[in-house]
């Protein structure tokens, strides 16, 4: 596959000796990544390897989860998301989330994509109204709904709640964008769609994507972490990755001896 | 062709006998059971209905034979069972008629004869005809009945006349041309009229038992009073009560004279005209003494009954009740005596009215012109007389005269009562008491008692299931759900029990401190909260999310502690009681409340209530709604967090919308279980049916009402019936309630549907 090397960018995100607990039961290892700006990132590995409890530390989203506890550190831009003055509310505002399965609140279609602006306080008529047209055009669902926006968003195809999801998520412009396998539950041509959108959103965002889906992976990732119980395996270029693995257990995985 | 083969099913394909054979007998199991579930709802239905249906049937009445002739009737009366009636010829000749034989015979009464009776008039009470002579003397007669026993053979009855002494007036001259005799056992009055046209003279004869030192008393006459000068006209119809002690007089010139006969002599109390400038064309007592009935000349009846205007002074006649106007003619009357039931009409048509309700029972046509009619003690026959001789007998099926749509669910005007009410008072002193069986004030205390019951729980209740659902760490909630769930299962007789005798005795002293505490709290509780916020980030991160209750806690006990503290100095300070006897002043809200606010406290009230039905309501509501608030999907909740919502963005914006049908199927458990409690209600309400919503007052529900009286009224009567009324009334308000409340949930499910 003879593509360009991405030129580097400097790192966002970098985890540090990371370790995660659910209770009795360690789910992250040790890890040490750094994840570069405007760039996508693919994590990939077999089901219970890590993948996403690693990308919902990355907005706190395990803290809702009783009984965890972690070691190490995650920073963002240098500071760690860990540090007392950090306010989780505003973290999670820097850092926008699109969840496995499609889940538009039970509002109309304007109000899921300006849930994010409400809760921070903004009800300025016309600013909610600028952001739901550019976030919902750089969902590309725009012309979609644009005739529709106050219908109930349930109204929605899979793919189209999937791609309001991700304009809900990116209407208050947060730095990074998470996604948990956006596409698990969405058909082929539904899954292109998010891709080309996916490549379309990494001038803007910081996106990290856990996938199953090696071809996606290859599709839109710039590099790609492979995780193996709990632990990070390897880590670089997608490309390199894919074509030229250095550890037998990445290989093994992408080439789909187990899964 | 292929062969098609028709072995057997192999052997492993067949089904078990035993599996058969259960599958057939849970089928005909469940059958049976849903089958038995229908037909017990529908048989409870049934019952229920079969004992409220006869309250709204109207009286019946149909001929009952026995014919008798006799001659031209004077005075027509009859025994308590009516059996025998007797025809009074006016005379010296009472013929008695026996029902069941036909038979009639004739008794002579010998210290009649020879006697020019002028006047006459019955007394159903007591079996009297009191009559009135040329002479200017008044005396009567009783007709004893009595049962007797033979052996084996049917009951008979026995008949014996008693004449009592004769009183000569001593006022006017000529003839006695009316006399009525009052009689209460104690005390007995005679009213009568001498002569006719503008010289007749009316007295009024205090009568009273002399006590011997042997026996009975002689009755010896006390006090004969001349009433002629009050009069401005001549006398048309007089009658003196039941007990004795009253008098009326109508007179031409339209105006109606109240005179009072009591130990302090006699008294004109009032003059009322009912009708203007005409005289009434009847008048009569109703059972009881305390009304009267009054035909006027345009045939409209009205009742006049003795009340205190405004509460206050002494008791008058006034108008309560007008019924449908008679037709032209004499006037019939017969007084029920057993309740306000009255037999009236003119000419052949003729009504039962009930003056509680003043509704017209029955309405029909005798087949022959009646000059008298009486009704038996039992209120199960009536006959009337026609000038021929001619006696019939009515059957009267009424057993319910006192119930009926207008005295259940609209204001009537009571006997004594000073304008028409609502009002609840199914059993009195005595035997002329009218019961009162209005569902408003009960209705209205169920709907006060789960008002001030939810008012108290909801709160509370929705608002620890928030907490619990999106604030508290799971460890915790694993311990606050079964104990809320031990709570609803504490018997709510316990409830009761400790309501009405721990918590209504400490909170009766100390209604300052309980408001103290209402204010107290809340407000600590906002202002933790907002400093809380104006603590640095880091200080706030040093707790665990959902521990914020550790250091809530305290704060609120001191301030409910400091609230019940300051109750006494506030008291002190603002709810000053001034005796106005001795003009002292004395801190205490008790007596402070009725003196300001106008209205009563009470120990038992609706305060101590709605804390102690907090305990059964709040944890029905606080277990369906913390569960409908815990399904939420955690994706909806999440995605809100991740959104940056804080905890109480993503209750407000994301679970209650999607809880919403579930926290208010929640709430109309809730208000189910309120309104329904009766244990609780009994014990710690103090069951008064009073029609106020003051806070430190009392009230009696339905379900109470059905609690304490029940068992106490006889079974078939109105009474009885009135409390099944009251359930009935309870389901249909609970049905009506969920009925509305299921449309409503249905459309909220429907607006925050999760596809």
């Amino acid at each position: 596959m003879p593509a360009a090397l991405p030129e580097s960018r400097p790192d966002l995100i970098r985890v540090e000796n990371f370790s995660f607990h659910y209770g009795e039961k360690q789910a992250i290892f040790d890890i040490d990544m750094a994840i570069p700006e405007h760039r996508v990132t693919a994590l990939i590995g077999p089901s219970g390897c890590g993948k996403s409890t690693l990308l919902r530390n990355m907005n706190r989203m395990n803290d809702l989860i009783d009984g965890v506890r972690h070691e190490g550190d995650i920073r963002l831009n240098g500071i760690s998301l860990y540090d007392p003055s950090v306010e989780v509310i505003s973290l999670r505002k820097r850092v926008g989330m699109v969840f496995q399965k499609y889940n538009p609140f039970a509002k109309s279609i304007y109000e899921n994509v300006v849930f994010s602006l409400r809760v921070a306080g903004r009800s300025n008529r016309s600013e909610l109204d600028e952001s739901v047209e550019r976030a919902l055009k750089s969902a590309a669902l725009w012309d979609e709904v644009k005739d529709r926006l106050h219908d109930s968003a349930f109204g929605l195809s899979g793919g189209q709640q999937q791609r309001l999801c991700i304009a809900r998520a990116i209407a208050n412009q947060p730095e990074i964008l998470l996604m948990d396998e956006p596409c698990a539950a969405l058909d082929p041509l539904a899954t292109l769609k998010i891709e080309e959108l996916i490549t379309k959103l990494k001038s803007q965002y910081t996106i990290v994507i856990v996938t199953h889906n090696m071809e996606q992976a290859t599709r839109c990732s710039d590099r790609t972490a492979f995780l193996y119980m709990g632990r990070l395996i390897e880590y670089g270029a997608t490309v390199q990755i894919f074509n030229r693995p250095s550890h037998p257990e990445t290989e093994a995985y992408i080439t789909g001896r187990f899964s | 062709m292929p062969e098609i083969s028709h072995s057997p099913d192999p052997k492993r394909f067949e089904v078990s006998r035993a599996t058969l054979w259960f599958d057939r007998f849970m089928g005909w199991l469940i059958r049976f059971g849903g089958i038995g579930v229908i037909v017990a709802v529908f048989g409870i239905f049934y019952f229920v209905g079969k004992e409220v249906i006869p309250l709204f049937r109207s009286a019946q009445v149909e001929p009952a034979g026995g014919i008798i002739k006799a001659a031209a009737p004077a005075v027509l009366g009859v025994d308590e069972w009516g059996e025998m009636p007797f025809v009074y010829d006016g005379a010296d000749k009472v013929l008695f008629a026996d029902m069941k034989s036909g038979e009639a015979r004739e008794e002579l009464i010998p210290g009649l004869t020879g006697l020019g009776i002028t006047a006459h008039s019955y007394d159903p009470v007591h079996q009297r005809v009191a009559l009135g002579l040329d002479d200017g003397r008044v005396g009567s007669f009783l007709v004893n009945y009595e049962r007797t026993f033979g052996d084996g053979s049917a009951p008979g009855m026995q008949t014996s006349i008693t004449l009592e002494p004769w009183f000569t007036l001593e006022h006017g001259s000529g003839p006695v041309t009316a006399v009525s005799y009052g009689d209460s056992g104690a005390g007995r009055a005679i009213v009568a009229k001498r002569g006719s046209g503008a010289d007749s003279t009316v007295s009024l004869l205090r009568l009273g038992m002399k006590r011997g030192l042997i026996g009975k008393g002689k009755l010896s006459l006390l006090e004969e009073a001349d009433i002629t000068a009050e009069l401005d006209s001549e006398a048309m119809i007089v009658r003196a009560s039941q007990n004795g002690e009253m008098a009326l007089v109508a007179a031409q010139s339209g105006g109606i004279y109240y005179f009072l006969a009591d130990s302090d002599g006699v008294s004109k109390r009032q003059t009322f005209a009912p009708f203007g400038d005409k005289p009434p064309r009847q008048m009569n007592f109703l059972f009881g003494g305390v009304s009267i009935i009054v035909t006027g000349p345009d045939g409209k009846q009205q009742q006049w009954s003795l009340f205190r205007k405004g509460g206050e002074g002494e008791r008058l006649f006034g108008k309560t009740k007008e019924f449908p106007a008679l037709a032209e003619g004499p006037v019939h009357f017969a007084a029920s005596q057993r309740n306000r039931s009255f037999l009236t009409g003119s000419g052949r048509e003729l009504s039962i009215r009930h003056s509680t309700s003043g509704s017209v029972r029955w309405e029909g046509a005798v087949d022959i012109d009646p000059v008298t009619a009486v009704l038996d003690a039992k209120g199960a026959n009536f006959f009337v007389a026609a000038a021929d001789g001619t006696t019939r007998r009515f059957a009267i099926n009424d057993h319910h005269p006192e119930a009926g749509w207008r005295a259940f669910f609209s204001k009537v005007w009571y006997e004594g009562g000073d304008g028409p009410v609502y009002q609840w008072q199914s059993t009195g002193g005595s035997d002329d008491f009218e019961p009162k069986y209005s569902m408003v004030p009960l209705i209205f205390g169920s709907l006060k008692g789960t008002a001030y019951a939810l008012l108290f729980s909801v709160p509370i209740a929705l608002l620890s299931a928030v907490f619990s659902a999106a604030f508290l760490p799971l460890e915790i909630k694993r311990v606050v759900k079964p104990t809320m769930e031990i709570m609803s299962s504490l018997p709510s007789v316990v409830l009761g029990f400790l309501a009405g005798l721990w918590l209504a005795p400490i909170l009766e002293t100390r209604v300052p401190s309980v408001m103290m505490m209402v204010i107290f709290i809340p407000i600590s509780a906002l202002l933790l909260g907002y400093l809380w916020c104006r603590l640095p980030i880091g200080l706030r991160n040093r707790f665990a999310s959902g521990s914020e209750w550790l250091i809530v806690l305290p704060f609120i006990t001191l301030a409910g502690w400091l609230g019940w503290m300051l109750g006494p100095w506030i008291e002190s300070w603002l709810f000053i009681y001034k005796d106005v006897a001795s003009g002292k002043e004395l801190a205490d809200f008790r007596l402070w409340w009725p003196q300001a606010m106008g209205i009563p406290f009470e120990q038992r009230n609706s305060m101590v209530l709605g804390f102690m039905m907090g305990f059964a309501v709040i944890p029905v509501i606080f277990t369906i709604a913390e569960d409908s608030l815990s399904n939420v999907p955690k994706s909806l909740t999440a995605a809100a967090a991740a959104l940056g919502a804080n905890r109480w963005q993503v209750v407000w914006t994301v679970m209650l919308p999607v809880a919403a049908s579930g926290i208010f199927s929640a709430l109309m458990i809730g208000f189910g279980r309120a309104v329904g409690e009766t244990m609780i209600m009994v014990m710690a309400t103090g069951n008064t049916p009073i029609t106020e919503w003051n806070l430190f007052s009392g009230m009696r529900t339905l379900s109470a009402n059905i609690a304490v009286e029940l068992p106490e009224a006889p079974v078939g009567s109105t009474h009885y019936r009135a409390l099944f009324l009251g359930a009935v009334v309870l389901f249909a308000m609970t049905f009506v309630m969920n009925t509305i409340a299921e449309l409503l949930r249905q459309r909220l499910r429907e607006r925050n549907k999760l596809v």
